[in-house]
Parts: C-alpha cells; structure tokens; sequence
C-alpha cells in the first residue's frame, strides 16, 4: 500500500529523533508555545482602555498536569493535618474565645473575596490576548475555586469541631444588619470585578493580592498561632501557596501595558483609586481584627502594615516600577495615618453597634489597654477613657439597659456612613485620615469621610449607589431589624452578636435590646 | 536574631511608641522607597525545613550573605537583597527522593519580587523580568 507524504515525513523524522520517553513538565510548557495560538484579534467581552501586548509570558511555565498534582498534594496535607492530628487534639476548642470570635469574620470574609475573584480572573482570561498570559489567569480562575472551598471549610471546621458555632456557620445571612459585610463587598467584590478589567485586575491582583494578602492571609497566621488557632495557619499558608502566581499575573498585567500609551494616561490614577479602594477597608478592619480580636499580641499592627505594605509592597513592587512611570500613591500619606489610627476608630464604633454584627466582640482589658498606650502614645486619653465609662455603666451586662451606640447620641457624636467605601466614621472622634464632606445629588445627601474616595464619587456616582443602614431602617426599631434579618441564634431570641466573650456572663436576647427603644434615623437628614 | 538590615526587626521595626511614630509619619517617608530586595514566605513542611536548614543556611550560605530566615510560626519568613535561588535538583539530592520544581511551588506560600521557573530552578529577583529582562523559556 503507498503511504502519504505525511506519513513518510513522520517516519523519516522518528528514524532520525528517536520518541522521547520522558519529558519534562517544562519541556511540555515550550511545546505547547509552539501552537502559537493567535489571540491577537481577540474580541473580549470585557473591554479595557488599555492594549494588552500579545507577547505577555507567565512566570511559572504552568502545565495542567503539573498544576493538578501540586494542588492535589496541597489538599491532601491540609486535609490530613485537619481531620487527623487537629482533631484529635481538640485543636477547635483551643483557640482563644476572642480570636474564634476574629475567624467569623476573617474566614467568611475571604471567602467573599475568592469567590468574587473567580469571575474577576474568568474576566481577565477573556480580555487579555497573550497564550502564556490567558494560561496564568485560567489557573488562577482553578485557584480562586479552591480558596473559596477552603474558607467555607475553614467556617465549617470551626462550627462542627469549635466553641460558640453561631457566626461561623451562615454568616451571610445576617450581611444587611451592620455595616462591615457592605464595606467589604466594595473592596472584594465591586473592586475585582465592576469596570475596566485592567483596572480590576490593579484592584484584585497588584494591590489586593501582591499587598494585602500578605497581612491577611501570612501575617494572620502568626496571630492565630499565638491565640491557640492551628487551624488557620494550616489552611491559609496553603491559601498563600497560591497567591504568588496571582501576584505574578498582576505584575505581568503591568508588563502588558507598560508600552501601551494609555498607561502614561491612566496608570498612576487607576493605581491610586485601586490602592485606597482596598486599603481604606483591610487598613482598619484587619488592624481591628488583629489587635482588638485577640488576647496575645503578635506586634502593633501599624509595624505589619509598614513591613508587608509600605516597605516591601510600596518599595519592592511600586518602588521598583518607578522608572516605567509608575509614581508612589498619592493618597499613600493618608493610608499611612489610618494605618495608625483608623483600626482604633473603627473598634469605638463597631462596638457601639456590636448588636448588627454576627460575632462577639470585647473590650480591652487593663492589660490590653496599657499595650494599647505603649504603642500608640495617646490611645488612652482618646479611647481608653471612653472604654472606662462604658464599661462602667455596664455596656457588657444586659440588665444595664445601656448600649455604647446610646452614649453617642447622648454626647451628640454623630455616625455617618462613607458613600464610596461604606466605611462607617465619626468625624468628632476619628484621628485617622476621615474628615465629614456632603454633597447633594439626585435629591439625595452623600457623605464622605477622605478626598479619595469623593474624587471617585464624583467621577462615577452611579457607580456608588449601595444604600447604607441608615437610610435602609430608617423609623425601624432596631430589635425587629436583628429579629427579621436573622441575626440571632437557634433558640430564636439570643443574638448572635454579643458584646462581650465571657462564657459565663449573661447573654443579651431581643427583649433586652427591644427594652432599649433604639430606633435608626439618618444622620444625613439633621446637616 | 540577626543584625542583618533586611532582618525581620530590623531599622524602624526596632523602634517603640514616640520613636517609632517621629519616624513613621516624617516627611521623607510618606513616599515610597524603590527597594532591591526580595521576600520569600515558605510554608513549613518536612521538605520546607531541609531546604531553609541544609542548603539556605547551609550549602549556600555564602551565596548571598544578605539572606535572612526568620522563624514565624507556621513559616519560614527570607529576605535578601539581589535575589534568591533555589536548584530543586540540589534538593533531590539532599531530600533522598523525587522532586522537581513543581514540588518546591507546594509550599512557597508568598513571594514579593518578580518571581519564576527555569527548568529545575525557582528565582525571586528584583530585577523586572518582562521589561528589564526577557523571560526565558527551557532551550532545547
């Protein structure tokens, strides 16, 4: 029978390059480049004012039989370490009260952020047009899937194996109540994945992974590790074994536009608004966690924020671009002060309204409160005085009829809600960057606490139309409120949030807050 | 704890209270520093500890004696300037088994540089591959 010339060509080749029988994974990743897929003419769904180059590479030479072996090993440890050895140890209940209370938060948090991040890189995939560069967001697309798993079995863990379920298991459904579910779905949601995809991958990969990710998902091990939690640190430094591509495909994002006109245009103000989006939220809400969410102290968390965000991120990432055009943040002296102040801001007013939240939370003790002086001189005389009045009118005692939201009314310390960021502040008490500035539009009053997040507003304020908890319970009384957005437990009438983590102290029910008569009002509606 | 100035309590870190804070708000640093050093985070494991122990302080010690390993709990925290390079060949050998690059990525848990793979090395550098450098892919 006559053979084809193809067949004789594939012949002849084999006689003189015997088939290979091993290859290497990276030896498979340059074969692969040979395809040279043309993505050059890509119509992505999801445009960008930016021109990707088609030539962007990913820093790894990831395979897809490479990728499933390493993540699959990486499961099997975490898995093993948590349903043998943590088990067996009770490691659950070895965690100190108060940093279990700072896992409801954290792990159902970061679980928003994952599965946001999903659609983000699915995003990024469609809109870049580079092979190598589609290859890193697609495995990152894998990885969010992962992550997300890992922090619903991180709440799940803790609610089956742990103390005090209640806030661990189905958070979300209390996210209308308080303020701190809306603020974060602006920097994990909104931020990765609304506009611009390169912006969104500024928002997602360069500023939130490449930055704050090390504070949140590394630095958060070392806190858990010193309050008793081997449970954290197993499944977050596996969590972080991930983000390293990510950073690197953030980076790499860089790259693709470093030559693109539109960088020189839009770069530096895309980078700021994506690094104040991010940090005006993780700055005072992970410092908060960290420093008032457990009992031994790591280091101040101004000291973790300088370390991973402005010296190794601000000098080793940003610092390092400066000769491609890329300039330090110019909102950076303003994170810098709330990296200081704003986490001890944010705790005077999360304990105020301790009763829309879905965790316990406690007031420093005298321990703490000289920690607190010796690493921020001035702590007490501006907060420690007014933890011990409330503590003295027994703002942890239901029988007291006194919750601290009331001494702001008293003392005429209004509490407004930032329109950008959702971030609530005080502008009597705040000391770090929030200062009150209104603006009326489409017969609504908007308040803003920083010249950031206002600029952003009036750039795009259709963008920020999230109503706030004022303006959605207005004339509620606060009670019923809690009552129909499920924030109590089992029995029906204990509330889930609590305002202290006393196992032995009395918990607060509705009938105690309804016996208060706090009603919502605006703020907005007395300037 | 090392003196090193890329150590984990190194320079501003060492400070306290009002020393710490005159420095932290002057005017000089409300702007960011180009830096030319790298951070490396390693998860602890069984291979983890052999590579920090038996080759980054050991065998290669002298490659790059701006290397720092601090000890954080669950992870090994490195910094250094210039860059840090790790052959899992190498690591083969000392580890008595199988392993290639993909093994050591398991547990590398975060990286601030450019980090990336050749062949059977892994690289975190300050230099800026893609736009000061190409990136290279395995020669035939």
């Amino acid at each position: 029978m006559a053979i084809s010339a193809a067949t004789k060509a594939a012949t002849d080749a084999l006689a003189v390059n015997r088939a290979p029988t091993s290859v290497s994974a990276q030896e498979v990743h340059r074969w692969l480049q040979s395809f040279t897929w043309d993505f050059d003419k890509n119509r992505s769904k999801y445009p960008t004012k930016y021109k990707m180059a088609n030539d962007t590479k990913e820093q790894f030479k990831l395979i897809a039989k490479e990728y499933a072996r390493m993540e699959s090993v990486k499961d099997e440890r975490q898995f093993g370490s948590l349903q043998d050895v943590l088990t067996r140890i009770d490691a659950g209940n070895k965690v100190h009260p108060k940093w279990n209370e700072t896992m409801k938060v954290i792990s159902n948090f970061l679980e928003v952020g994952e599965y946001n991040a999903i659609a983000a890189t699915g995003m990024l995939w469609d809109s870049a047009s580079a092979p190598e560069q589609k290859n890193g967001y697609l495995a990152q697309t894998l990885d969010e899937i992962r992550h997300t798993n890992q922090c619903g079995y991180v709440n799940y863990y803790f609610t089956k194996h742990g103390q005090d379920a209640a806030g661990h298991n189905d958070a979300r459904r209390t996210r209308t109540i308080g303020p701190l579910w809306k603020g974060m779905k602006r920097v994990f949601s909104d931020g990765f994945i609304s506009g611009d995809a390169v912006e969104c991958s500024i928002n997602l990969q360069l500023v939130g992974e490449a930055c704050f990710t090390n504070p949140l998902i590394v630095a958060v091990t070392e806190w858990a590790a010193a309050n008793g939690d081997e449970i954290t640190p197993t499944v977050f430094l596996s969590i972080e074994t991930d983000e390293l591509r990510h950073m690197a495909n953030g980076y790499q994002t860089i790259v693709s536009i470093a030559n693109d006109e539109a960088a020189s245009k839009y770069l530096n103000t895309d980078l700021n608004n994506a690094f104040w989006t991010q940090q005006k939220y993780f700055t005072p809400v992970l410092g908060m966690m960290f420093e008032y969410g457990s009992h031994f102290k790591v280091e101040p968390w101004v000291k973790t924020w300088n370390r991973w965000v402005y010296e190794d991120w601000g000098g080793i990432w940003i610092g390092r671009l400066g000769k491609y055009g890329v300039e330090s943040p110019a909102s950076l002296r303003d994170a810098k002060k709330d990296a200081y102040w704003a986490h001890h801001d944010l705790f005077l007013l999360a304990y105020a309204l301790w009763p829309t939240g879905f965790f316990r939370l406690t007031l420093p003790t005298a321990e703490e409160a000289d920690w607190f002086e010796e690493n921020y001189p001035g702590w007490h005389e501006h907060y420690g005085v007014i933890y011990e009045e409330w503590r003295k009118r027994g703002c942890e005692d239901p029988n007291s009829g006194f919750i601290p939201l009331m001494w702001f009314i008293e003392n005429n310390h209004p509490i407004y809600i930032d329109r950008v960021s959702q971030v609530p502040f005080c502008p009597d008490l705040c000391k770090g960057a929030s200062t009150l500035r209104v603006h009326e539009y489409n017969g609504k009053k908007n308040t803003f606490s920083d010249d950031w997040g206002e600029r952003m507003w009036l750039t795009e304020p259709e963008r920020y139309e999230c109503q706030n908890m004022f303006e959605q319970y207005a004339g509620r009384e606060l009670s019923e409120v809690i009552a129909e957005l499920h924030g109590v437990r089992s029995d029906g009438k204990t509330l889930i949030a609590q305002p202290h983590t006393d196992k032995d102290g009395k918990m607060w029910t509705l009938d105690d807050i309804k016996a208060l008569n706090c009603v919502f009002s605006d703020p907005v509606d007395a300037l | 704890m090392s003196n090193n100035a890329n150590s984990y309590g190194a320079g501003i870190m060492a400070k306290t209270g009002k020393e710490f804070a005159d420095e932290y708000f002057a005017e000089e640093n409300q702007v960011v520093h180009e830096s030319h050093e790298v951070v490396l985070v390693l998860k602890k494991s069984d291979e983890m500890n052999i590579i920090v122990e038996e080759i980054l302080l050991g065998d290669r010690k002298d490659d790059n004696p701006t290397l720092v390993v601090e000890d954080r709990a669950g992870y090994w925290w490195l910094k250094a300037t210039g860059k840090i390079e790790i052959d899992c060949e190498e690591a083969a050998e000392i580890l008595g088994k199988d392993f290639n690059v993909y093994d050591f990525l398991v547990d590398v848990s975060s990286t601030i540089g450019r980090a990336f793979t050749l062949g059977e090395t892994f690289t975190i550098t300050s230099e800026l591959m893609g736009l000061d450098r190409k990136l290279e892919d395995l020669e035939s």
